[in-house]
Parts: C-alpha cells; structure tokens; sequence
C-alpha cells in the first residue's frame, strides 16, 4: 500500500489563485480528510491528485511513482494512475446496470470473464448489494448507489481511494449510518484513502488525520482530537465546532497564565495558553459554547473566570439549553444543561478551557451585524 | 509454542491481486486521444478557411485564381468604391436590413409578452404555430407572398377591384423589409419569449404586492427586463437580412433594386465575363460587415449571460390580465399569422393544383394534377428532389457526427485550442451563403491533388457547403444536450481507466444519442432548405429543390414552383413528424 506525497501544489484560474503552496504526506493505509468550506481548494486538490486537474506548479507521486511534477514536465493522465474515485453525484453510469458499471474498469484492464464476475460479486457482495446486480441505477435509493458508486472505486484494487463528499447527498439520518459503515469498511481494507468533505463531523468521526484548508491554504494538519482541543488558528477554531472570539489585550503574564482585559465589556479573564504573547497585544480569547456555562445570579460557583452577564435569549435545541448572552456589547453563546435561566446571571469558565491567538480577530460584517448589541 | 489470538486481519487477501492500469501508447508524447482532437480542429480550420482565404487572395489579384501570371492589385476595392452602383448598394441593404429590424421588434415584442406573460386564449396555440419558419425556407414564403400580394397577386388583385388601388409595392425596399420581418418574426419572439419565462416571477408578484396594476407592471418591470433579448435579436435579424438573398432576389431583380447578396449574385452569375476580382472584394467587405455584427452579438450575449436572473429552479410564471387589450393582441397575432404565413403558403400549395390562378376567373374550374405530372415526367426535376434528399441526408448525418466531436472536443476534453474549435465550429454564423457559394468554388478551382475538380459541380460539393452552413445549428443544438449530461460521468470513466476517445465510445455514446437525433432533424431541415451557396455550385446534374425553383420561376412556370415547393414543405413535415414519433417524448424541441 502506498502513501501519497503532495509537494508545493499551486493552480491558478487566470488571476485567481485556488490553491496556495500546499504539501502534505499520507501515510500508507491512512484515511485522510480534507476539510473545508467550499472554494477553499479541497476538491481542486483530490482532482489534482486523480489527474482530472492538473496543477499550475507542485508534484505529486504515489508509492514512489510520479503522477505530476511541473518540473520534470510529467504528466500522468487520470486513467493511467489506477486509482478509485467516488463523486459527489456517485455518477454512475446510468444506461448500464449495477454490472455492468463494475465491469468497465475491468474490461479496460483485460481482466478475464470468469474472473470479472467473482471480483465483480465480491465487491458488491462487500457493500451488501450483491443481490441488485442487475438493476439500472435509476432503479436504486440514494444510499445503494453511493455504495455501488464505491463498489465500483473498489473493485479493480486500485492502489488510493478519492472520495469526493460522498455522503453529502443523504439524508441526514442515513448519513450518520453510512459514516460508521465507511469507516469499517476502509479499516477491513486497510485502503489508502483521500476524503473531501465540508461536513466537520464527518471529518471528526472518519479521519485518521484532518487537513484544514481554507481559502487555497493547508492551515492545519492533525488527528481529529489536535484539530478540535488544540486548533491552530482562529478560522480553524471557528470551522471545526463553535467558537465565541473575544478581543482583549494581555494586561500581564505569568508564564503560561495571561490575564486579559476584555474589549466588549472592560472584564479581565485569565487564560493558560502555551503561546508566547507580550503585555499589551491586542489578543483574541476564543471559547467554545460547550466549555462556557451559566449560573444563576448569587450562586457561588468553582472556576476562575466570572463575569457578569445578562441572559438575552435562550432556546431549547433537545439535548440542552443554548443562551445568548451578553458580555458588554457582544453576544456569547453558551450550551449548558441549566434551565430556565433568565436575566442577570454569571459566565464562567476555566482558564485552561479557552484558547488564545496573538492576533485581532475581526468578526465579518454580517457576524457583527448579529453579535453586536448595544 | 503460539497461542491463538485473534486471526491476523488479512483484508480480502485473495482479492488483493492487483491489475496492471492500463497503458495507452503516446508516440512522441501524442497519444490517440490528442490525435483525433488535434485531427477534429485541423479538419475544422481547412472546412471553415476553404471558402474564406481564396476569396480574400482573389480579392488582391487581379485575374482569376486559376489563370497563370497573377499581379497583386488594390484595383478590385477601388473599383468597387468608385463604381457608382456599389455606393447605392450599401445603402439599399442598410435601408432593407433596418427597416427588417425595425418591423420584426414591432411584430415580436408585443407578440411575446402577451402570448407569454398575460392570459391569451389560444396562447399555447399561438406558441406552436411561430414555429412555422422551421418548415417553410424564406424562398417559398417568397414566392407565395408573389402569388399573394404581387402586382398580378389574388389578394391584390381582389383588393383593387374593390377600393380601386392597391397602397403597397412588393417589388420595393418596405415590401422586402414586409417580408422578411414577417419570416424573421420567429426568431425575435424566441428570443424574447424565452427571456420572460426564465426571468423570475417573483419580481412581478413583489409589484403587485407593492400595489402596481397589469399596466404598471407592464411597463416598468416586464419590458425592461426585454433589453438584452431585443438587443441581441435586432442584430441577429439585422445580419440574417444582410446576407439572405431569396426576397432581395425575388422582389428586387425585376426592378433593379440590388443589396449585397443580389450584387454578388448578378455579378457573378449572370453577367457574361464576371470580373472576379470585383467580386471578391466585394465578398471580402461584405464578409467584414457580417463578421463583425456576430462578433459584437457574441460579445453581447456573453453580458447579457448576467441577465438571466434565475436557473434550475423553476418558477412559474403568473399571468397578467389584461381586459379589452387581449382581444386587440390576438387580432394582431391572428392577423400576422393568417395574412403573413397561412395565406401566402396556402395558397401557393392552392397555386400547384391549379392551371390558371387569378381572382379573375374562378380557379376551381381549373383544378389539376398536371403541374406534379410535369415534375414527374422530367427527369431532372425528379432528379433535383432525390439531390435535396440526399445532399439533406447524407449532410446532416456528417454535420451531426461532427458537431459531436466539436462539442466533445470544446466542451469535454482539456484540449488547449478547444475555444478555437467552438469558435471555428461557429463561425460559419456569419458566412452568407452565397459567400460560402463563391468562396468554395474558387477554392475547388484552386485546391491541390485534383480535389476541386473531383467535387466541382458534385453533390459532394454541396453537402461541404451546406453542411458547413449548417454546423453553428448543429452545434448549438447538441451543446447544451451534452453539458446537461454530468461532467462526472466523464470524470468516472477516465479514473476507472478509459482515455478520453474510450470514455466517448463506452460511456457517452449512448447517452449523447438523442442530442444526436435532435441534431440531425434540425440540420435535415436545414439543408433542404438550403439553396443559397447551390447557384454557385450546382451543375446541371446537380441541381436542389431551391436553385431548380429559381430556375422554373425565371422561366415563369409558376404552377411548376408551386408544386416542387409543396413537395419541399411536405417532405419537412413527413420528416419531422416520423422523427417526432420515433423519438416519443425524448427530445423536444
């Protein structure tokens, strides 16, 4: 089983640069996730990869053979590069049957009759269709074609799996469900596969290993665990789950610990952050819904950081409870398991739980427009 | 000693065998598919520059191109720009194309936005029957507007009996403009039309809530939004009336009122010793002017791309009532399509199985099948509709195939010059007929390895120039066919290990073959109608529906045309209505 080396992929339309320098390494056998907003270079890179695309500048090379490097003026075209792809749309070929799409692939190789149709049966036998071999796909829910679309990645062993959002088109429910079946599935094969998604989820649940990209830069490379607990940048923290940012400057430090003086409300914060910041830079507290609570006003509760709030909204979303609150002129979003809050009450959260970023964080136009209160 | 622990996973170990990917030879770095998209452009660029660069060379020469000792001269343009003749001819096709414009918008306009956007009774009725120029060429409407509204013609005729004088002129620059308008009527009102159903409803429902009555929301929502549709079409009317020649031809000749395509068809046909050099640049000029009009269309169509506010999500249209005004709009349309198209074609069909047609003497008593035994017993008239029907057939099959591969190549493979084959896929666009007519036969005079006298004269020579007119429709029909179909189907098959030539073959045959049918029904149409380039091409063995028409007309054998362009008209509807029912619902168009 091979690994996949990107190295210094660059491609530009005209002017416009959709991918920006990026390198990375997959390890053999790993499942690795590109994750990101859409635009941000993430599908460009699996076509680079498949060679439906061809890079500006950069190179890319599979277990030791060179699929393209600018450089050298290599090139290989997608169809000699053995690998499998499923598509957003599984584009499966609608005028042949569960069959015959298989059968293609094997075709174009010279593989044997007799031997096509045992490959052909255990590939779908793997995704559990073994039975529909002959229904159009016209003929299939969405779901069974996304595993048809998969069988037939599958079934001439290519040496890389491309999977191009391929649970985006379920249902929500059968989503969840297809996820756990994927990730089995490419554990039994121990394939080296590539996944786009835009979905964090998805991305969190599958991956060995998450590359966040956004707007044509690799910001963040890591285990699904690094990504959320240790996020590299603000846009990494805002993507990957929720995220409050609030601006502040370091009003002193003690080693790992900062204390800073908010800009939305003049409170000061403490914060334990392994980053190096000196007094007075304007800094960015970020702070995730789920590690913030409130409490009633008069309680007296455990944990460093206390502020004064006042409760703005607050709605019930079945698990728990989600609070806006008020922290000067900006709203903070809280999830607790408290009901029934209202009014005055007290913000609390642990210096350990926040993450600093030395550097400003400016909220969008439209964030302002909704998190700012006067 | 082992203990048993769990089986070590072995993932499918015996179908971990793998293939070797396939390898597609590439001989000096050009493998198949490169040689048949590199092969499609050459084939393309040697079709579209055959009629154009012989003609721009004879145009600076100062005998013909097949005569020994040829001098470079300018003398052809400044002839042209001094002779007198030249000077009222760019004015007389301004005039004609404008006022064709002109008349078409006033006929179009208002015809789509009732029919489209307002209660009409018989609105689908209406819709269906615009649909009339597809089936009848500008060259039989002619002729029936002759039989029609003519100096000799029924109605006129009839009219001066009754109110003593007849206040039109066929036979002048407004009776051509009449015409034409009434032939390029269609093609504005699609425009239009189309513009309204896919602009969003939602914005007139946004006035009506504002408070806006049927009229307000007429005049100030509705026909705005019109501008770049009625942009686009005038000039699309107003290069499709400089170069067409049937009605100039028809109306003008008798009178000596010359535009651009009756000048080059006098000056090359019938005088005695055509001065070539003349000719060509006079086609060089007129082909500059053509040219540039289709680029500034297409310059324009890419902006007005902006326009199209919604797709894909289809919003239905609420129609508008307007009272009164809806029976004053369908007097309007009924009146265009009786008196423009229903009167003059039926009665030229009325005109075939008559011996005398005059309102003078009734023309029931003259009821015959003799003008179709003529066509029957003269073997060259029966032999100018089996041409029709084969340069028609064998044409649109290559013009389709084509158009396929240009559309693959330009829009379905990452060839580099893949612009350039769409470009040279439309460009014929804007060759008039008669151009491409004279441009080919220089080129046969000129061509290499004795082609040109292989085809001088030939079907073969026809089907090259039809179906060179013919390639921008073919083009424009199967494009948006294929684009429809996901580019991931491509993109499947190339990863799975097909090269772009067994991608088309394994995978998008098939799918591609109702764009196909549709293609080859609108080019079959299209070239049996064809005429235009054939008065310069056709020999005496290879005459067409259209130039053997001409012919009879100029002879006077009226009833003979009537019958011949009957049998065209019914040839068409046979055609289309087999092609519809084989194809049932798959293909509308």
């Amino acid at each position: 089983m091979p690994e996949v080396t990107v190295k210094n992929l660059s491609k530009t339309f005209g002017d416009n640069a959709v991918l920006k320098d990026v390198t990375f390494t997959i390890k053999d056998g790993e499942f690795f996730t590109l994750l990101g907003a859409s635009g941000c270079g993430k599908s460009t890179t699996l076509n680079c990869i498949a060679g439906l695309e061809q890079p500006t500048q950069g190179a890319i090379s599979v277990g030791g053979t060179a699929f393209v490097d600018t450089k050298d003026n290599i090139f290989l075209p997608p169809e000699e590069r053995n690998l499998g792809m499923v598509f957003q749309s599984y584009a499966l070929w609608p005028h042949m049957t569960v069959a015959k799409n298989l059968a293609l692939p094997l075709n174009i190789r010279k593989v044997p009759k007799d031997k096509q149709k045992t490959l052909i049966a255990d590939a779908l036998d793997k995704v559990g269709l073994a039975d529909l071999s002959h229904r159009y796909p016209h003929q299939l829910s969405g779901g069974q074609q996304q595993r048809v679309a998969l069988a037939r990645a599958l079934v001439y062993s290519p040496s890389v799996l491309l999977l191009d959002e391929p649970l985006s088109n379920l249902d929500a429910k059968l989503r969840e469900q297809a996820r756990a079946w994927l990730k089995r599935l490419q554990e039994d094969l121990g394939i080296t596969t590539v996944y786009v998604t835009h979905d964090q989820d998805e991305a969190l649940a599958l991956s060995d290993r998450i590359a966040v990209m956004a707007s044509g830069n690799m910001i963040q490379v890591g285990t699904p665990h690094e990504i959320y607990e240790s996020p590299a940048a603000p846009e990494v923290a805002a993507f990957i789950g929720r995220c409050n940012f609030l601006t502040g400057k370091v009003v002193e430090h003690r080693g790992a610990v900062y204390t800073i003086r908010l800009d939305s409300s003049d409170d000061t914060v403490t914060v334990e952050s392994e980053q190096q910041v000196e007094v007075n830079a304007a800094v960015t507290v970020a702070i995730r819904p789920e590690r913030l609570e409130v409490m009633p006003l008069g309680s007296n509760p455990e944990g460093q950081n206390r502020l004064r709030t006042e409760v703005l909204t607050s709605s019930y979303v079945g698990s728990r409870y989600e609070y806006d609150v008020r922290l000067g002129n900006q709203v903070v979003q809280v999830l607790s398991g408290r009901s029934g809050l209202t009014g005055e009450a007290v913000l609390v959260f642990e210096p350990a739980q926040a993450l600093l970023f030395p550097e400003q964080v400016e909220l969008s136009e439209e964030e302002r427009d909704l998190l700012i209160v006067s | 000693m082992s203990t048993i622990t769990d089986a070590p996973r072995t993932p499918g170990s015996e179908q971990r065998e793998t293939f070797e990917p396939p390898r597609y030879r590439r001989p000096l770095g050009i493998g198949r598919d490169q040689l048949v998209q590199y092969g499609v452009l050459a084939f393309l660029a040697v079709l579209v520059l055959a009629p154009i660069v012989p003609t721009l060379y004879q145009s600076f020469v100062d005998r013909p191109l097949y005569e020994d000792g040829r001098v470079f001269t300018v003398e052809g343009y400044k002839a042209l720009f001094t002779d007198a003749g030249f000077g009222e001819v760019i004015l007389n096709t301004l005039l004609f194309a404008g006022l064709t414009t002109v008349l078409t918008l006033v006929i179009a306009i208002p015809m789509s936005i009732v029919v489209v956007r307002t209660r009409l009774p018989g609105g689908r009725f209406i819709a269906l029957a615009m649909q009339w120029p597809f089936f009848i060429s500008s060259l039989i409407l002619g002729f029936g507007w002759i039989l029609m509204y003519g100096p000799a013609g029924f109605v006129s005729v009839q009219f001066e009996k009754v109110f003593g004088g007849v206040p039109w002129n066929l036979y002048s620059i407004p009776g051509m403009a009449v015409t034409e308008a009434v032939a390029l009527a269609p093609i504005a009102y699609l425009f239009c039309a189309n513009a309204l159903r896919q602009s969003d409803a939602s914005l007139e429902s946004a006035a009506q809530v504002c408070g806006a009555g049927p009229l307000r929301i007429l005049m100030q929502v509705i026909i705005p939004m019109l501008r770049p549709p009625v942009v686009y079409s005038s000039i699309l009317v107003f290069s499709m009336s400089i170069e067409t020649l049937s009605v100039p031809l028809l109306y003008g000749q008798p009178v000596d009122i010359d535009v651009f395509s009756t000048f080059l068809y006098r000056n090359g046909l019938q005088s005695v010793d055509p001065d070539y050099t003349v000719l060509a640049a006079a086609s060089t000029v007129i082909l500059a002017v053509t040219i540039s009009l289709v680029a500034i269309q297409a310059k324009l169509l890419k902006d007005a791309a902006r326009f199209v506010s919604v797709r894909g999500k289809a919003t239905r249209p609420r129609k508008l009532e307007l009272g009164w005004v809806k029976w004053v709009s369908v007097v309007f349309i009924a009146f265009y399509i009786v008196f423009g198209a229903l009167i003059p074609i039926g009665g030229l069909v009325f005109r075939s199985f008559t011996l005398i047609f005059t309102p003078l003497r009734n023309p029931f008593d003259f009821l015959t099948m003799k003008n179709y035994e003529t066509i029957f017993t003269f073997d060259t008239y029966v032999q100018s509709i089996w041409n029709s029907l084969i340069v028609a057939g064998v044409g649109s099959v290559l013009v389709s195939s084509l158009a396929v591969l240009a559309v693959m190549v330009a829009r379905r493979s990452t060839f580099r010059f893949g612009r350039g084959v769409e470009y040279l896929a439309l460009i014929p666009q804007s060759i008039p007929g008669i151009i491409i007519g004279i441009g080919f036969f220089w080129a046969f005079a000129y061509a290499p390895f004795g082609i040109g006298t292989l085809l001088q004269g030939t079907l073969g020579a026809l089907v090259i120039a039809f179906g060179i007119r013919a390639l921008p429709s073919a083009f424009g029909s199967v494009a948006p066919s294929i684009m429809q179909i996901g580019a991931e189907l491509d993109a499947a098959a190339r990863v799975s290990g097909a090269d772009w030539l067994m991608t088309f073959f394994r995978v998008l045959r098939v799918l591609i073959t109702p764009a196909f049918a549709g293609a080859l029904i609108l080019t079959f149409v299209i070239m049996l109608k064809e005429y235009s380039p054939a008065v310069f091409l056709s020999s005496a063995d290879s005459n067409i529906l259209g130039t053997t028409m001409l012919e009879l007309w100029a002879q006077g054998r009226t009833g003979s045309v009537a019958a011949l362009a009957s049998i065209q008209i019914l040839i068409t509807a046979v055609f289309v209505a087999l092609a519809g029912l084989l194809m049932r619902g798959k293909h509308r168009a």
